[in-house]
C-alpha cells in the first residue's frame, strides 16, 4: 500500500495566450509570428499519491485543476518537471468520452472501453454490468443521438467506472443524473475505492470531495496552496474565496454608502475561527463597525444564502432596542449569534446596515463570508430540522460519520 | 509484458517527446482503437444512405464517365472504350486519394473533443480515414476488373500490378495525411490549402489524359508523386506505358521521405497538439 501510484516532481505547464487580433493579422501574413504571452497553468507542483489513496483537488476556476488531470491522463505533457503514473488510468472527465452520435449505445460502449484501454473480450465480460448500471436495457441498440442528456451521461459514467482501472481520474461527474443515480454513483465510487483503486477527484462540489476523500490538495494560481486533511483544505479554500472576493471589491472604500466602515470581520465556530462547521453548531459573525458621521439608530441586517442563491435566512435587528445615537468616529463591536441549523452545503453570510427607516443603506457587505456545513446523512435541502424518524417508538438514527467513514 | 497476467502500465512524462520505441509500441498497442474508429467512421458515412457503400463506387464511375466522354472528344484517343478503362483506373485511385487526404488533414483538429480526455497516439486519427475509405476503394477495384472486358481490355496477369499500386497509394495517402493533420493543428489554413491544392493537383496529374499529350512538359509531370501511383493503376488496367520507371521511383521516394518526416513530427508533437485545440 505504500507504493506510489502518482508522483509529480516540480511539474509546470506553460500555455501561450494568443492575441486574437494578431491571429487576424497572421491570416493575412502567413509567416508573421502572432503576439503571444506566456501563462503558467501549473507551476512547481510536487505531489505524491500512494496506491489506493483517494485525493481531492479543489480550487477556483482556472487554478489548474483540469490541466493537472489532463496531464495525469497523459493527454498533455509538462513543460517542466517530471511526472509518473503507475497503473492503468481511466479518466472520467466530463463523461461520454469519445461517444459517437450516429452509433448505438452498444457500439459506443465498445469504442469507449477500447479508448480506455480494454480489449474487446474484457468489454464483453463487463457489458451486461455496464448496461445494467446505466439502466439502459431497452435503449442499448438505439443511436446515442436519440438519448436524453441524462441517459447519455449515465452510459458514459457506467462505461468508465466499469473499466476496473488502477488509477481513476474524476472531474465533476458526480453531478450526473437524478438523485437516485447520484447515490448509485457514490456507492460505485465507494466500491472502486475499496478495491484499492487510486482516485483523484476534481470537483467544485465540496460535499463530494469531503465524502470521498480523506486528503485534498488546494490549488491556487497553478500552485499547491495546501496539501492535507480534507477539512483543512476546504477551510483554506473558503478563506481564499473570501479573501479574493474582498480584494476584488476593495472592502471599506467605495462600497459603503452612508458612512459606516466594517473591519476585522470574522466568522467563529464553536472552537474559534471556522469556515467549516458541523450542522447545528453554534456560530458567530463578529465585526467592528466604525461610524464616520453621526448616525441615529441604525438597523443591522444579515443574510445567509445557499450557493444556488436561495436565502436560507434573513435577520434584522429590532430598531427600538438599538435606539442609540452613534457619534462620528465611534467604534462598536457587532456580533450575530446563530445556530447553523442548515443542511450540508456551502453558504455565504453577508452583513448590512440601514438607517432606522430601512430606506438608506449605510453599509452593504461587498464580500460575503463563505462557510461550509457538514452533511448529516439523510438530510438534504437547506434547513436541518433535527428530524428523527422513529418506527414503533424506535428511533432510526444515521451513523454519525458521514459518507465513507474511515479516512 | 514479461508477466502476461499483470502488465504494468507506466506513464512517465517530462518536457521531452516520447521516445521512439515506446511511441511506436503504443501505436501498435492501440490498433484495436484504430479498427473501431475506422468502423465507426465508415458506418457514420454510409449508414443513413439507402445505397450505402455503393456510393463509393458510383461517384468515381460517374466522374470517369464524364471525363472519358468529354476528353475523348477533346483529345484524339485511339479507342474510346479503352480510354474509358484508362480513365476509370486513374480516377479510382484519385478519388480515394482526394477523399482521404481531405478527411485526414483535419482529423486531429476535428477530433478535439474526443482526444482532450484520453490519450492515444494522435497519428491514429489521420489513419482512420485511410482505413475507412478502403472498403469503397476495394469494391471500386473489383468493379473495374469486372468492367475491363467490356472496355476492350483483357484480363491478364498484369492485374497483379494492382497489389503494388494499392500499396503505394495507401502509403502515400497515409504519409500525406499524417503530415497535413499535424500541420493543421498549427496552421488552420491547411484545410483551405488542401482544397485548393487538390483542385489543381487533379489537372496536373495524367488521370483524364495521357502523359504523352504534355509533350515537353511530360518530364515535369514525372516529378508529381501522384503520376507514378496513377500510372501503376492505369498499367494494371490497360497495359504498359512508356517511361513509367521514373514517376514510380519519384512516388516511392516521396512516400518514404514524407512518411518519415510526418511520423517524426507526429511523435515529437504528440502530447502537445491538444494544447492548441
Amino acid at each position: 500500500m505504500t507504493d506510489t501510484a502518482i508522483r509529480l516532481e516540480g511539474v509546470g505547464k506553460r500555455y501561450w495566450k494568443i492575441d486574437e487580433r494578431a491571429m487576424l493579422l497572421r491570416s493575412l501574413l502567413p509567416f508573421a509570428r502572432p503576439q503571444r504571452t506566456e501563462f503558467w497553468a501549473l507551476r512547481d507542483i510536487d505531489l505524491s499519491i500512494g496506491q489506493g489513496d483517494v485525493v481531492g483537488v479543489i480550487g477556483r476556476n482556472g487554478a489548474g485543476k483540469t490541466t493537472l488531470l489532463r496531464m495525469l491522463a497523459g493527454v498533455t505533457r509538462p513543460t517542466a518537471g517530471r511526472l509518473r503514473v503507475r497503473g492503468r488510468v481511466a479518466p472520467l472527465i466530463s463523461v461520454g468520452v469519445g461517444f459517437h452520435r450516429e452509433m448505438s449505445g452498444r457500439e459506443n460502449v465498445y469504442v469507449n472501453g477500447m479508448l480506455l484501454g480494454l480489449s474487446k473480450r474484457e468489454i464483453d465480460r463487463r457489458f451486461d454490468a455496464i448496461v445494467d448500471f446505466a439502466e439502459l436495457e431497452d435503449f442499448i441498440d438505439t443511436p446515442v443521438k436519440f438519448y436524453s442528456s441524462g441517459m447519455f451521461m449515465r452510459l458514459g459514467f457506467a462505461a468508465a467506472v466499469h473499466t476496473d482501472p488502477e488509477v481513476l481520474l474524476v472531474d465533476e461527474v458526480l453531478a450526473v443524473g437524478d438523485v437516485a443515480f447520484q447515490v448509485k454513483c457514490v456507492e460505485r465510487m465507494k466500491e472502486i475505492r475499496e478495491a484499492g483503486t487510486t482516485i483523484v477527484l476534481v470537483s467544485h462540489n465540496l460535499q463530494s470531495v469531503r465524502i470521498l476523500c480523506p486528503r485534498a490538495v488546494v490549488l491556487r494560481h497553478g500552485q499547491v496552496e495546501l496539501d492535507g486533511p480534507v477539512e483543512d483544505a476546504i477551510a483554506r479554500h473558503h478563506q481564499i474565496l473570501t479573501e479574493e472576493a474582498e480584494a476584488h471589491h476593495g472592502v471599506g472604500e467605495q462600497h459603503y454608502v452612508g458612512g459606516v466602515v466594517v473591519e476585522e470581520r470574522e466568522l467563529l465556530g464553536p472552537e474559534g475561527p471556522a469556515h467549516y462547521v458541523e450542522a447545528n453548531a453554534p456560530m458567530r459573525l463578529r465585526f467592528k463597525a466604525r461610524f464616520e458621521r453621526e448616525i441615529d439608530s441604525p438597523m443591522f441586517g444579515f443574510s445567509i444564502v445557499a450557493t444556488d442563491g436561495t436565502v436560507a435566512s434573513r435577520v434584522f435587528s429590532p430598531v427600538s432596542l438599538v435606539h442609540r445615537r452613534f457619534a462620528a468616529g465611534q467604534d462598536v463591536l457587532v456580533e450575530l449569534r446563530f445556530t447553523a441549523r442548515l443542511a450540508g452545503g456551502t453558504y455565504r453570510i453577508a452583513e448590512s446596515m440601514t438607517t432606522s427607516d430601512g430606506l438608506g443603506l449605510l453599509y452593504n457587505s461587498p464580500a460575503p463570508v463563505t462557510f461550509e456545513v457538514g452533511t448529516r446523512h439523510g438530510t438534504y435541502g437547506i434547513a436541518d430540522l433535527d428530524a428523527v424518524v422513529s418506527v414503533d417508538g424506535v428511533e432510526l438514527r444515521h451513523e454519525r460519520t458521514p459518507g465513507l467513514g474511515v479516512p | 509484458m514479461a508477466a502476461p497476467s499483470e502488465p504494468v502500465h507506466l506513464l512517465e512524462l517530462d518536457d521531452r517527446p516520447d521516445r521512439r520505441r515506446p511511441w511506436f509500441a503504443s501505436l501498435w498497442r492501440h490498433r484495436d482503437v484504430l479498427g473501431i474508429l475506422a468502423r465507426a467512421d465508415f458506418h457514420a458515412r454510409y449508414k443513413r444512405a439507402t445505397f450505402g457503400v455503393l456510393w463509393a463506387v458510383a461517384v468515381p464511375v460517374l466522374q470517369s464517365l464524364v471525363l472519358a466522354v468529354v476528353f475523348s472528344r477533346v483529345i484524339r484517343v485511339g479507342d474510346a472504350r479503352r480510354f474509358g478503362a484508362y480513365v476509370l483506373a486513374g480516377v479510382l485511385a484519385w478519388s480515394y486519394f482526394s477523399l482521404t487526404v481531405t478527411a485526414a488533414s483535419t482529423s486531429i483538429v476535428d477530433a478535439s473533443t474526443l482526444t482532450d480526455k484520453v490519450w492515444f497516439p494522435r497519428a491514429l486519427l489521420p489513419t482512420v480515414p485511410c482505413l475507412a475509405n478502403l472498403p469503397g476503394l476495394l469494391v471500386s477495384i473489383v468493379c473495374l476488373v469486372i468492367a475491363l472486358p467490356f472496355l476492350r481490355a483483357d484480363i491478364g496477369p498484369r492485374l497483379l500490378l494492382l497489389v503494388p499500386a494499392l500499396a503505394l497509394l495507401l502509403a502515400f495517402t497515409l504519409a500525406l495525411g499524417l503530415a497535413l493533420a499535424a500541420l493543421d493543428v498549427y496552421f488552420r489554413d491547411v484545410k483551405f490549402l488542401v482544397q485548393a491544392g487538390l483542385l489543381m493537383w487533379f489537372y496536373v496529374t495524367p488521370v483524364a489524359y495521357s502523359k504523352d499529350l504534355l509533350g515537353a512538359l511530360a518530364r515535369y509531370a514525372d516529378f508529381n508523386p501522384l503520376t507514378g501511383v496513377v500510372a501503376l493503376f492505369q498499367m494494371a488496367a490497360v497495359g504498359r506505358q512508356a517511361h513509367w520507371q521514373r514517376p514510380v521511383l519519384v512516388s516511392v521516394v516521396t512516400t518514404v521521405v514524407v512518411m518519415a518526416v510526418a511520423l517524426e513530427f507526429q511523435r515529437r508533437h504528440d502530447r502537445l497538439f491538444t494544447d492548441l485545440l
